[in-house]
């Protein structure tokens, strides 16, 4: 499904990613794991196709396609999703408004038909109570006035209406309680299947609690410097990051 | 016959030939005249005027013929609300095909002689001087009168024209205004509107500059507000060579509030300029005044507003704002605020930003599905809506959303 082959990128000049390599097949969950300034938003950024992050060496497909080749729109109508680690206020931008242009803009771009107003509307106000926000939420600006784990609950909405092919969950748990937290686990566990891949960014263990990962890896230094099953999560909570970062 | 003018410019020269060829001049414009030539075309060297140099795109301009073919009126944006529609064309008055509406007075009239704050204003005293006939409207007392008032001003041809409009709502009257500048023109085209909200009445006025892109527009409107009374007024403009759209508020009796809004949205080689001095005369009045405008291309983008709060205007509550968007590397945004108070109990402020389209905003729709063009005219969209959502009229609402739309759509 997604791979990642000796991935290298540059940011302003420098060299974040160092080679790193990674493959999550179809219906997988993996996580990346790692100290802080190891790479991890930029990795989600390149992978997204953010300005600025540029690959100077290796590739990214998701399903055999060059995901790098393509504008970030183009991405996003294949299915590629980035819940963001820190979600932003959009002034004057009407929620639904914006949440069904983008999920029309989608639809067109794999040739479907546009979702109708009435059927956006059901559909937005299901996914609204499953991530628990407010209708009145869906009626304001994007995201103005939101608290940090409201604005969460907002990329947690869009994964449930977008239902893409695969998902990077950029640290969705920082600022979480243990019920939005589970919120969390719930959206994803309900999405998880054959077709879907994701990748969760944490610093954590403790989402790895409410979604089960099927492979964690360690990022540090720009590379993926271990690779485990699940239990590798709760090994790095014991014995921290610091064996990784010399090794880096 | 010799020239008042020293050293007239070619456009100069062309005005005064205008203005002795007249049969009828009266003395008060044959004063306005002599005042003028005392004045001049302001240039850039003219405060007030350092941006928007009226004198250096009307140098070579040439008089247009009085008798002009009109050009076909296209249909108003407004039609839907059923206005009742009067039309300038170059200055000459043409009012509505329809008996006088109740609660409603109008015709055509002989020009003002002189507006006493306004005798500095080179442009204004041009105005009084050269315009023929001017349209005079009432709204009768206590009367709310629905259907909007629509004054469509149409510019062809080149060379200049002048008009005036004079209104008056009186006490305790509401109206809903309307003004659009059309057409192709490539002179300039002055108006002087002078108006006058009387005790306990309402002005809701919307302005929308449209005029092609070789016309200079210079729209003056004079306020005077008395007590209790309401002014609100919002302006889009889409710019032309040179357009700048000028309100003189003044609040002369306590208790009345205003709201003065613009926004223009410019490409190419367009000007837009909104200029606004608002003088607060008496005390407890409030006014809030937001600007917002969007240059791309090699568009200039001017703004300037000034609260005067005289000492005797206690308790005044006045704040401004002017944000710009700035879409290419060669647009400019000129902002301008400016307070002058000489009252001690009084609360005023003002706020100016320049700046351009949020990347991270950018990014982030893009991630979601949106095109960068889709991306980019949301937020620019957004970024105007806050002008569009602050008229009260839902009807007018819509025409403008409808109008910022078509601009996006058409920069695309």
């Amino acid at each position: 499904m997604l791979n990642i082959k000796d991935l290298h990128v540059a940011v302003g000049g420098n060299e974040i990613l160092k080679g790193l390599s990674l493959d999550v097949p179809k219906g997988e969950v993996h996580a990346i794991m790692g100290p802080n300034g190891s790479g991890k938003s930029t990795l989600s950024y390149t992978v997204a196709g953010r300005d600025g992050y540029d690959a100077t060496a290796g590739g990214v497909t998701l399903d055999g396609e060059d995901v790098l080749a393509l504008d970030p729109n183009e991405r996003s109508a294949r299915g590629l999703f980035l819940s963001f680690q820190h979600p932003m206020e959009i002034p004057g931008v009407q929620t639904m408004n914006f949440i069904r242009t983008a999920m029309n803009a989608q639809r067109k771009a794999r040739g479907q038909d546009e979702v109708s107003a009435a059927d956006f509307i059901r559909l937005i106000r299901d996914k609204a109570a499953l991530v628990g926000l407010d209708d009145a939420k869906l009626k304001r600006q994007f995201n103005v006035g939101f608290s940090g784990g409201e604005k969460k609950r907002m990329e947690m909405l869009q994964l449930a209406m977008f239902e893409p092919r695969f998902a990077i969950m950029d640290e969705t748990d920082s600022g979480l309680d243990i019920d939005a937290l589970k919120m969390v686990g719930d959206v994803v566990n309900a999405l998880r299947g054959p077709e879907r891949g994701f990748l969760v960014i944490t610093h954590y263990q403790r989402l790895l609690d409410y979604i089960k990962p099927d492979a964690v890896h360690v990022l540090a230094g720009g590379r993926i410097v271990k690779s485990g099953g699940p239990d590798l999560a709760k090994e790095l909570e014991k014995s921290g990051y610091e064996q990784f970062i010399e090794a880096a | 016959m010799s020239s008042v003018l020293n050293n007239p410019t070619e456009f100069e020269t062309a005005l005064e030939a205008a203005f002795n060829a007249r049969s009828k001049t009266s003395e008060a414009q044959a004063a306005a005249f002599d005042r003028y030539a005392k004045l001049r075309l302001p240039n850039r060297r003219i405060e007030g005027w350092k941006w928007t140099d009226v004198n250096a795109v009307l140098r070579g301009a040439t008089p247009a013929p009085d008798d002009a073919p009109d050009a076909a009126v296209p249909v108003s944006p407004f039609a839907a609300l059923n206005p009742l529609e009067f039309r300038i064309f170059d200055g000459r008055i043409e009012l509505p095909n329809e008996e006088m509406p109740e609660g409603l007075r109008y015709g055509v009239m002989d020009p003002v002689a002189t507006i006493p704050e306004l005798e500095t204003h080179a442009i204004a005293t041009l105005n009084v001087a050269m315009t023929r006939k001017a349209l005079g409207l009432e709204v009768c007392e206590g009367v709310s009168f629905e259907r909007p008032i629509h004054i469509r001003h149409f510019t062809g041809g080149a060379g200049f024209a002048f008009a005036q409009t004079m209104m008056r709502i009186s006490v305790g009257a509401r109206v809903q205004l309307i003004e659009t500048f059309e057409g192709d023109g490539a002179g300039l085209y002055s108006h002087l509107f002078h108006m006058n909200v009387r005790d306990g009445g309402e002005c809701r006025r919307t302005v929308l500059q449209e005029t092609g892109a070789a016309s200079v527009v210079n729209s003056i409107c004079a306020v005077k507000i008395d007590g209790g009374a309401r002014f609100e007024q919002t302006s889009i403009s889409t710019g032309s060579r040179l357009s700048r759209h000028e309100s003189h508020v003044h609040f002369w009796a306590p208790g009345s509030s205003a709201s003065i809004n613009s926004a223009a949205l410019l490409s190419g080689d367009r000007h837009s300029d909104f200029t606004t001095d608002t003088r607060h005369i008496a005390r407890d009045c409030a006014v809030r005044q937001l600007h917002k405008g969007v240059a791309r291309d090699r568009a200039r983008n001017v703004f300037q507003g000034k609260f005067f709060v005289d000492r005797k205007a206690q308790k005044t509550d006045a704040k401004m704002t002017a944000n710009a968007l700035l879409l290419s590397d060669g647009a400019e945004a000129n902002h301008k605020p400016e307070l002058e108070i000489y009252a001690d109990d009084v609360e005023c402020a003002h706020g100016s930003t320049v700046g351009a389209l949020d990347e991270d905003a950018l990014f982030y729709l893009r991630q979601r599905g949106l095109s960068e063009a889709q991306a980019r005219a949301l937020l620019i969209e957004a970024f105007i809506g806050e002008i569009v959502e602050g008229v009260g009229d839902e009807g007018v609402r819509a025409v403008l959303a409808g109008r910022v739309s078509d601009w996006l759509e058409m920069v695309k």
